[in-house]
Protein backbone atom coordinates (compact mmCIF):
# COMPACT_ATOMS: atom_id res chain seq x y z
CA UNK A 1 0.00 0.00 0.00
CA UNK A 2 2.83 2.38 0.72
CA UNK A 3 3.86 2.95 -2.92
CA UNK A 4 0.21 3.62 -3.78
CA UNK A 5 -0.07 6.19 -1.03
CA UNK A 6 3.20 7.73 -2.16
CA UNK A 7 2.03 7.97 -5.76
CA UNK A 8 -1.24 9.57 -4.69
CA UNK A 9 0.74 12.12 -2.68
CA UNK A 10 2.92 12.86 -5.71
CA UNK A 11 -0.13 13.33 -7.92
CA UNK A 12 -1.85 15.60 -5.44
CA UNK A 13 1.32 17.64 -5.09
CA UNK A 14 1.66 17.90 -8.88
CA UNK A 15 -1.89 19.23 -9.30
CA UNK A 16 -1.49 21.56 -6.35
CA UNK A 17 1.67 23.00 -7.84
CA UNK A 18 -0.19 23.91 -11.01
CA UNK A 19 -3.27 25.45 -9.41
CA UNK A 20 -1.90 27.34 -6.47
CA UNK A 21 -0.20 30.71 -6.50
CA UNK A 22 3.32 31.26 -5.29
CA UNK A 23 3.28 34.76 -3.87
CA UNK A 24 6.72 36.14 -4.46
CA UNK A 25 5.98 39.36 -2.73
CA UNK A 26 3.72 41.02 -0.23
CA UNK A 27 1.66 39.23 2.29
CA UNK A 28 1.46 35.72 0.89
CA UNK A 29 1.11 34.14 4.32
CA UNK A 30 -1.92 36.28 5.11
CA UNK A 31 -4.22 34.43 2.70
CA UNK A 32 -5.97 31.09 2.73
CA UNK A 33 -4.83 29.53 -0.53
CA UNK A 34 -6.60 26.20 -0.15
CA UNK A 35 -9.65 27.23 -2.21
CA UNK A 36 -10.42 30.56 -3.86
CA UNK A 37 -13.67 32.25 -2.91
CA UNK A 38 -15.87 32.69 -5.99
CA UNK A 39 -17.85 35.92 -6.26
CA UNK A 40 -20.39 35.46 -9.05
CA UNK A 41 -21.97 38.55 -10.60
CA UNK A 42 -19.77 40.86 -8.59
CA UNK A 43 -20.01 44.53 -9.56
CA UNK A 44 -16.76 46.41 -9.90
CA UNK A 45 -16.90 49.63 -7.91
CA UNK A 46 -13.29 50.78 -8.30
CA UNK A 47 -10.06 49.62 -9.94
CA UNK A 48 -7.05 51.33 -8.39
CA UNK A 49 -3.99 51.15 -10.63
CA UNK A 50 -1.49 51.83 -7.87
CA UNK A 51 1.79 50.77 -6.33
CA UNK A 52 2.70 48.59 -4.59
CA UNK A 53 -0.27 46.54 -5.88
CA UNK A 54 -3.34 47.38 -7.95
CA UNK A 55 -6.57 46.98 -5.99
CA UNK A 56 -9.93 45.70 -7.20
CA UNK A 57 -12.95 46.81 -5.21
CA UNK A 58 -16.25 45.10 -5.87
CA UNK A 59 -19.73 44.62 -4.43
CA UNK A 60 -20.98 41.05 -4.14
CA UNK A 61 -24.49 40.01 -3.14
CA UNK A 62 -24.43 36.85 -1.02
CA UNK A 63 -27.12 34.10 -0.88
CA UNK A 64 -29.14 36.12 1.62
CA UNK A 65 -29.10 39.24 -0.51
CA UNK A 66 -26.58 41.06 1.68
CA UNK A 67 -24.08 43.18 -0.23
CA UNK A 68 -20.46 42.46 0.68
CA UNK A 69 -17.82 45.04 -0.16
CA UNK A 70 -14.62 43.29 -1.21
CA UNK A 71 -11.09 44.54 -1.77
CA UNK A 72 -8.43 42.40 -3.42
CA UNK A 73 -4.89 42.95 -4.64
CA UNK A 74 -3.12 41.90 -7.82
CA UNK A 75 0.57 41.17 -8.20
CA UNK A 76 2.95 44.03 -8.92
CA UNK A 77 2.24 46.57 -11.64
CA UNK A 78 5.10 45.49 -13.88
CA UNK A 79 4.07 41.84 -13.89
CA UNK A 80 0.45 42.81 -14.48
CA UNK A 81 1.31 45.12 -17.37
CA UNK A 82 3.46 42.44 -18.92
CA UNK A 83 0.51 40.08 -19.21
CA UNK A 84 -1.88 42.60 -20.64
CA UNK A 85 -3.38 44.49 -17.71
CA UNK A 86 -3.95 48.23 -18.01
CA UNK A 87 -5.65 50.74 -15.76
CA UNK A 88 -8.86 50.24 -17.77
CA UNK A 89 -8.98 46.44 -17.73
CA UNK A 90 -11.72 46.67 -15.12
CA UNK A 91 -14.14 49.55 -14.93
CA UNK A 92 -16.83 50.57 -12.43
CA UNK A 93 -20.09 48.86 -13.28
CA UNK A 94 -18.51 45.78 -14.87
CA UNK A 95 -20.37 42.63 -13.79
CA UNK A 96 -17.89 39.77 -13.53
CA UNK A 97 -17.00 36.62 -11.62
CA UNK A 98 -14.04 37.11 -9.31
CA UNK A 99 -11.88 34.40 -7.75
CA UNK A 100 -10.02 35.48 -4.65
CA UNK A 101 -7.84 33.92 -1.95
CA UNK A 102 -9.46 35.31 1.18
CA UNK A 103 -7.50 36.73 4.12
CA UNK A 104 -7.17 34.42 7.11
CA UNK A 105 -8.47 37.23 9.32
CA UNK A 106 -11.91 36.76 7.79
CA UNK A 107 -12.02 40.34 6.54
CA UNK A 108 -13.47 40.80 3.07
CA UNK A 109 -10.05 41.29 1.53
CA UNK A 110 -7.84 38.91 -0.36
CA UNK A 111 -5.42 38.10 -3.09
CA UNK A 112 -6.97 38.24 -6.54
CA UNK A 113 -6.76 35.00 -8.52
CA UNK A 114 -8.67 35.58 -11.78
CA UNK A 115 -11.69 37.28 -13.30
CA UNK A 116 -14.19 35.80 -15.74
CA UNK A 117 -15.95 38.28 -18.02
CA UNK A 118 -19.49 37.79 -19.40
CA UNK A 119 -18.09 37.24 -22.91
CA UNK A 120 -16.26 34.14 -21.72
CA UNK A 121 -12.81 35.71 -21.50
CA UNK A 122 -10.54 35.50 -18.47
CA UNK A 123 -7.75 37.59 -17.01
CA UNK A 124 -5.43 36.18 -14.39
CA UNK A 125 -3.15 37.46 -11.69
CA UNK A 126 0.49 37.88 -12.61
CA UNK A 127 1.62 35.67 -9.75
CA UNK A 128 -0.59 32.70 -10.42
CA UNK A 129 2.06 31.38 -12.74
CA UNK A 130 2.23 34.34 -15.08
CA UNK A 131 4.87 36.47 -13.41
CA UNK A 132 7.56 35.31 -15.79
CA UNK A 133 6.43 37.29 -18.80
CA UNK A 134 3.59 35.03 -19.74
CA UNK A 135 5.77 31.98 -20.18
CA UNK A 136 3.58 29.67 -18.18
CA UNK A 137 0.19 31.33 -18.17
CA UNK A 138 -0.84 34.27 -20.31
CA UNK A 139 -3.04 36.55 -18.29
CA UNK A 140 -4.39 38.25 -21.38
CA UNK A 141 -8.03 37.85 -22.18
CA UNK A 142 -8.42 34.75 -24.20
CA UNK B 1 1.90 -2.59 -6.81
CA UNK B 2 3.96 -2.15 -9.96
CA UNK B 3 0.76 -1.39 -11.89
CA UNK B 4 -0.15 1.24 -9.34
CA UNK B 5 3.28 2.84 -9.71
CA UNK B 6 2.96 2.80 -13.49
CA UNK B 7 -0.45 4.43 -13.37
CA UNK B 8 0.85 7.03 -10.96
CA UNK B 9 3.86 7.86 -13.09
CA UNK B 10 1.66 8.08 -16.17
CA UNK B 11 -0.55 10.51 -14.31
CA UNK B 12 2.38 12.73 -13.36
CA UNK B 13 3.67 12.59 -16.94
CA UNK B 14 0.21 13.58 -18.18
CA UNK B 15 0.08 16.55 -15.86
CA UNK B 16 3.53 17.71 -16.95
CA UNK B 17 2.65 17.24 -20.64
CA UNK B 18 -0.55 19.24 -20.23
CA UNK B 19 1.38 21.97 -18.48
CA UNK B 20 3.98 22.03 -21.28
CA UNK B 21 1.26 22.25 -23.94
CA UNK B 22 -0.38 25.18 -22.17
CA UNK B 23 3.01 26.87 -21.91
CA UNK B 24 3.76 26.31 -25.59
CA UNK B 25 0.37 27.68 -26.58
CA UNK B 26 0.79 30.79 -24.51
CA UNK B 27 4.29 31.59 -25.71
CA UNK B 28 3.34 31.68 -29.38
CA UNK B 29 4.18 35.05 -31.02
CA UNK B 30 1.30 37.48 -30.88
CA UNK B 31 -0.15 38.78 -34.14
CA UNK B 32 -1.92 41.69 -32.46
CA UNK B 33 -0.93 45.27 -33.41
CA UNK B 34 2.08 46.50 -31.45
CA UNK B 35 2.78 49.87 -29.92
CA UNK B 36 6.45 50.91 -29.74
CA UNK B 37 5.67 52.43 -26.34
CA UNK B 38 4.61 49.16 -24.74
CA UNK B 39 6.63 46.23 -23.49
CA UNK B 40 5.19 42.90 -24.52
CA UNK B 41 5.82 39.39 -23.17
CA UNK B 42 7.72 38.48 -26.34
CA UNK B 43 10.06 41.45 -25.72
CA UNK B 44 10.98 39.97 -22.37
CA UNK B 45 11.91 36.74 -24.11
CA UNK B 46 13.91 38.49 -26.84
CA UNK B 47 17.36 37.27 -25.89
CA UNK B 48 17.98 33.57 -25.56
CA UNK B 49 21.40 32.17 -24.79
CA UNK B 50 24.65 34.08 -24.33
CA UNK B 51 24.31 36.05 -27.59
CA UNK B 52 28.05 36.05 -28.23
CA UNK B 53 31.13 37.18 -26.32
CA UNK B 54 30.96 40.07 -23.91
CA UNK B 55 32.29 43.37 -25.27
CA UNK B 56 35.39 44.63 -23.46
CA UNK B 57 34.95 47.17 -20.66
CA UNK B 58 31.31 47.74 -21.53
CA UNK B 59 28.32 47.30 -19.21
CA UNK B 60 26.18 49.72 -21.18
CA UNK B 61 22.60 48.86 -21.96
CA UNK B 62 19.37 47.87 -20.33
CA UNK B 63 19.39 44.83 -18.11
CA UNK B 64 16.51 42.74 -16.80
CA UNK B 65 16.59 41.33 -13.30
CA UNK B 66 14.74 38.63 -11.40
CA UNK B 67 11.48 40.55 -11.03
CA UNK B 68 11.42 41.87 -14.59
CA UNK B 69 9.22 39.19 -16.08
CA UNK B 70 12.06 38.14 -18.38
CA UNK B 71 12.57 34.79 -16.73
CA UNK B 72 15.91 35.76 -15.20
CA UNK B 73 16.97 33.27 -12.55
CA UNK B 74 16.56 34.20 -8.92
CA UNK B 75 19.43 35.67 -6.95
CA UNK B 76 21.56 34.20 -4.21
CA UNK B 77 20.02 35.97 -1.23
CA UNK B 78 21.90 37.81 1.52
CA UNK B 79 23.07 35.67 4.41
CA UNK B 80 20.14 34.79 6.66
CA UNK B 81 22.29 34.00 9.70
CA UNK B 82 24.41 37.14 9.75
CA UNK B 83 27.64 37.21 11.81
CA UNK B 84 26.51 40.00 14.12
CA UNK B 85 28.27 41.91 16.87
CA UNK B 86 26.16 42.55 20.01
CA UNK B 87 25.16 45.97 18.65
CA UNK B 88 24.43 44.44 15.27
CA UNK B 89 22.16 41.84 16.86
CA UNK B 90 20.28 44.52 18.73
CA UNK B 91 19.53 46.36 15.50
CA UNK B 92 18.79 43.16 13.55
CA UNK B 93 16.23 42.09 16.18
CA UNK B 94 14.60 45.50 16.05
CA UNK B 95 13.92 45.28 12.31
CA UNK B 96 10.66 43.42 11.64
CA UNK B 97 10.99 42.29 8.04
CA UNK B 98 8.22 40.69 6.00
CA UNK B 99 10.73 38.29 4.49
CA UNK B 100 11.44 36.99 8.00
CA UNK B 101 7.82 35.94 8.48
CA UNK B 102 6.29 39.19 9.72
CA UNK B 103 3.05 40.32 8.10
CA UNK B 104 2.95 43.75 6.53
CA UNK B 105 0.59 44.87 9.26
CA UNK B 106 3.25 44.14 11.89
CA UNK B 107 6.33 45.20 9.92
CA UNK B 108 8.41 48.30 10.60
CA UNK B 109 10.07 48.19 7.19
CA UNK B 110 10.58 51.90 6.43
CA UNK B 111 9.87 51.38 2.74
CA UNK B 112 6.94 49.03 3.08
CA UNK B 113 5.17 51.14 5.67
CA UNK B 114 6.17 54.69 4.68
CA UNK B 115 7.58 54.68 1.12
CA UNK B 116 11.01 55.66 2.50
CA UNK B 117 13.76 55.12 -0.08
CA UNK B 118 15.40 51.71 -0.08
CA UNK B 119 18.84 53.31 -0.13
CA UNK B 120 21.97 51.45 -1.17
CA UNK B 121 22.71 48.52 -1.05
CA UNK B 122 19.08 47.38 -0.70
CA UNK B 123 18.17 49.03 -4.00
CA UNK B 124 20.57 46.65 -5.77
CA UNK B 125 19.21 43.46 -4.20
CA UNK B 126 15.49 44.01 -3.59
CA UNK B 127 12.80 44.25 -6.29
CA UNK B 128 15.29 43.92 -9.11
CA UNK B 129 13.29 44.60 -12.25
CA UNK B 130 15.17 46.68 -14.80
CA UNK B 131 18.49 48.47 -14.67
CA UNK B 132 20.28 50.60 -17.24
CA UNK B 133 24.00 51.27 -17.09
CA UNK B 134 25.54 54.17 -18.96
CA UNK B 135 28.69 56.22 -18.52
CA UNK B 136 30.51 59.52 -18.92
CA UNK B 137 34.30 59.76 -19.14
CA UNK B 138 34.59 60.22 -15.37
CA UNK B 139 31.73 58.11 -13.96
CA UNK B 140 29.33 55.27 -14.46
CA UNK B 141 25.61 55.74 -13.90
CA UNK B 142 23.36 52.96 -12.69
CA UNK B 143 19.68 53.70 -13.38
CA UNK B 144 17.28 51.51 -11.44
CA UNK B 145 13.67 51.14 -12.52
CA UNK B 146 12.17 50.35 -9.14
CA UNK B 147 11.53 53.71 -7.46
CA UNK B 148 13.23 55.56 -10.34
CA UNK B 149 16.68 55.79 -8.78
CA UNK B 150 20.07 56.69 -10.20
CA UNK B 151 23.47 56.11 -8.69
CA UNK B 152 26.77 57.59 -9.80
CA UNK B 153 30.03 55.71 -9.47
CA UNK B 154 33.10 57.91 -9.97
CA UNK B 155 35.89 56.48 -12.10
CA UNK B 156 38.24 59.49 -12.06
CA UNK B 157 40.57 57.98 -9.46
CA UNK B 158 39.31 59.86 -6.41
CA UNK B 159 39.36 58.18 -3.01
CA UNK B 160 36.24 57.45 -0.98
CA UNK B 161 35.42 59.92 1.78
CA UNK B 162 36.02 58.76 5.34
CA UNK B 163 34.88 61.52 7.63
CA UNK B 164 31.21 61.11 8.53
CA UNK B 165 31.27 62.25 12.15
CA UNK B 166 32.28 65.23 14.23
CA UNK B 167 32.08 68.89 13.24
CA UNK B 168 33.57 70.95 10.46
CA UNK B 169 33.25 71.73 6.78
CA UNK B 170 34.90 68.47 5.72
CA UNK B 171 32.37 66.20 7.37
CA UNK B 172 30.42 64.27 4.73
CA UNK B 173 26.71 63.85 5.16
CA UNK B 174 25.50 60.30 4.69
CA UNK B 175 23.26 59.88 1.66
CA UNK B 176 20.74 57.24 0.61
CA UNK B 177 23.06 55.90 -2.09
CA UNK B 178 26.33 56.70 -0.35
CA UNK B 179 29.53 57.69 -2.13
CA UNK B 180 30.83 55.36 -4.84
CA UNK B 181 34.04 54.89 -6.80
CA UNK B 182 34.79 52.22 -9.39
CA UNK B 183 37.44 50.70 -11.62
CA UNK B 184 37.84 47.90 -14.17
CA UNK B 185 39.44 44.89 -12.54
CA UNK B 186 39.79 43.23 -15.93
CA UNK B 187 38.12 43.65 -19.32
CA UNK B 188 34.89 42.04 -18.13
CA UNK B 189 34.74 42.89 -14.43
CA UNK B 190 33.90 46.30 -13.00
CA UNK B 191 34.34 46.78 -9.24
CA UNK B 192 32.62 49.53 -7.27
CA UNK B 193 33.17 50.51 -3.63
CA UNK B 194 30.59 52.51 -1.69
CA UNK B 195 30.44 54.01 1.80
CA UNK B 196 28.59 56.76 3.65
CA UNK B 197 25.10 55.29 3.30
CA UNK B 198 22.31 56.73 5.45
CA UNK B 199 22.26 54.40 8.48
CA UNK B 200 18.50 54.58 9.00
CA UNK B 201 17.96 52.48 5.86
CA UNK B 202 17.96 48.69 5.83
CA UNK B 203 20.81 47.10 3.88
CA UNK B 204 18.50 44.33 2.67
CA UNK B 205 14.85 43.35 2.44
CA UNK B 206 15.47 41.06 5.43
CA UNK B 207 16.40 44.03 7.59
CA UNK B 208 20.16 43.69 7.85
CA UNK B 209 21.35 46.88 9.58
CA UNK B 210 24.36 48.91 8.52
CA UNK B 211 26.36 51.79 9.95
CA UNK B 212 27.48 54.89 8.07
CA UNK B 213 31.00 53.45 7.93
CA UNK B 214 29.85 50.29 6.17
CA UNK B 215 31.73 49.62 2.96
CA UNK B 216 30.02 47.72 0.17
CA UNK B 217 31.88 46.08 -2.69
CA UNK B 218 30.02 45.41 -5.94
CA UNK B 219 31.59 43.20 -8.57
CA UNK B 220 29.86 43.34 -11.98
CA UNK B 221 31.03 40.50 -14.18
CA UNK B 222 29.81 40.33 -17.78
CA UNK B 223 30.34 36.75 -18.86
CA UNK B 224 28.70 37.11 -22.29
CA UNK B 225 26.85 39.69 -24.34
CA UNK B 226 23.58 38.82 -22.60
CA UNK B 227 24.67 37.83 -19.09
CA UNK B 228 25.75 39.99 -16.18
CA UNK B 229 26.32 38.86 -12.60
CA UNK B 230 26.57 41.25 -9.67
CA UNK B 231 28.24 39.93 -6.51
CA UNK B 232 28.03 42.04 -3.38
CA UNK B 233 29.64 42.02 0.06
CA UNK B 234 29.43 44.49 2.95
CA UNK B 235 32.21 45.11 5.43
CA UNK B 236 30.88 46.81 8.57
CA UNK B 237 32.98 45.87 11.63
CA UNK B 238 30.74 47.88 13.97
CA UNK B 239 27.82 45.53 13.34
CA UNK B 240 29.31 42.34 11.81
CA UNK B 241 32.21 40.15 12.89
CA UNK B 242 33.23 39.50 9.25
CA UNK B 243 32.22 40.79 5.80
CA UNK B 244 28.59 39.96 5.07
CA UNK B 245 27.68 38.28 1.80
CA UNK B 246 24.86 40.29 0.24
CA UNK B 247 24.41 37.76 -2.52
CA UNK B 248 24.57 37.39 -6.27
CA UNK B 249 22.12 39.04 -8.62
CA UNK B 250 21.69 37.95 -12.21
CA UNK B 251 20.79 40.14 -15.16
CA UNK B 252 19.95 39.54 -18.83
CA UNK B 253 20.49 42.12 -21.55
CA UNK B 254 17.04 43.05 -22.86
CA UNK B 255 17.52 46.06 -25.17
CA UNK B 256 13.85 46.90 -25.70
CA UNK B 257 12.94 46.84 -22.02
CA UNK B 258 10.70 49.70 -21.02
CA UNK B 259 10.98 51.51 -17.73
CA UNK B 260 7.51 51.35 -16.23
CA UNK B 261 6.75 53.82 -13.50
CA UNK B 262 7.06 52.02 -10.18
CA UNK B 263 7.55 54.94 -7.83
CA UNK B 264 6.12 54.46 -4.36
CA UNK B 265 3.44 57.11 -3.88
CA UNK B 266 2.80 57.75 -0.17
CA UNK B 267 -0.93 58.43 -0.62
CA UNK B 268 -1.34 55.23 -2.66
CA UNK B 269 0.63 53.22 -0.10
CA UNK B 270 -1.48 54.53 2.78
CA UNK B 271 -4.62 53.51 0.92
CA UNK B 272 -3.16 50.06 0.15
CA UNK B 273 -2.21 49.52 3.79
CA UNK B 274 -5.51 50.77 5.19
CA UNK B 275 -7.84 49.00 2.77
CA UNK B 276 -5.87 45.84 1.97
CA UNK B 277 -2.71 44.88 3.84
CA UNK B 278 -3.68 45.82 7.39
CA UNK B 279 -7.12 44.12 7.31
CA UNK B 280 -5.43 41.07 5.78
CA UNK B 281 -2.76 40.89 8.44
CA UNK B 282 -4.27 41.51 11.84
CA UNK B 283 -2.41 40.36 14.90
CA UNK B 284 -4.72 37.36 15.27
CA UNK B 285 -3.52 35.76 12.05
CA UNK B 286 -1.63 32.53 12.55
CA UNK B 287 1.91 32.70 11.25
Amino acid sequence: MKPKVLMMAVLIAAFAAIDRPSFAHHGGTAFDITTPVVLKNAVITEFLWINPHPLIKADYKDDKGNVQQWTMELGGLVGAQLIGWTRTSLQPGDVVTLYVWKAKTGALVGRFNKVDFPDGTTMRDSQTGADDGGRSDSGQRN
Amino acid sequence: MRRTSTVGLAGVAGVLLLSALVTAQNTAPSTAPRSPWKYYPEDARANVGPGGPAPKRDLGGTWAGESSGAGVKGPVRPEREPPLTPLGKQLWDRNKAESRGVLIADSNDPHLRYCDPFGFPRNMTDQIRAMTITSLPDRVFVLILFQTIWREIWTDGRALPANFAGRGANVHDPTYNGYSVGRWEDDYTFVAETTGMAPETWATEAGHPHSVEARVTERYHRSSKNDLTLTMTMDDPTLYTRPLKLGEIYFRWIPSQTFFNTTCIPSSLQRYLKEMADPAGGASVAR
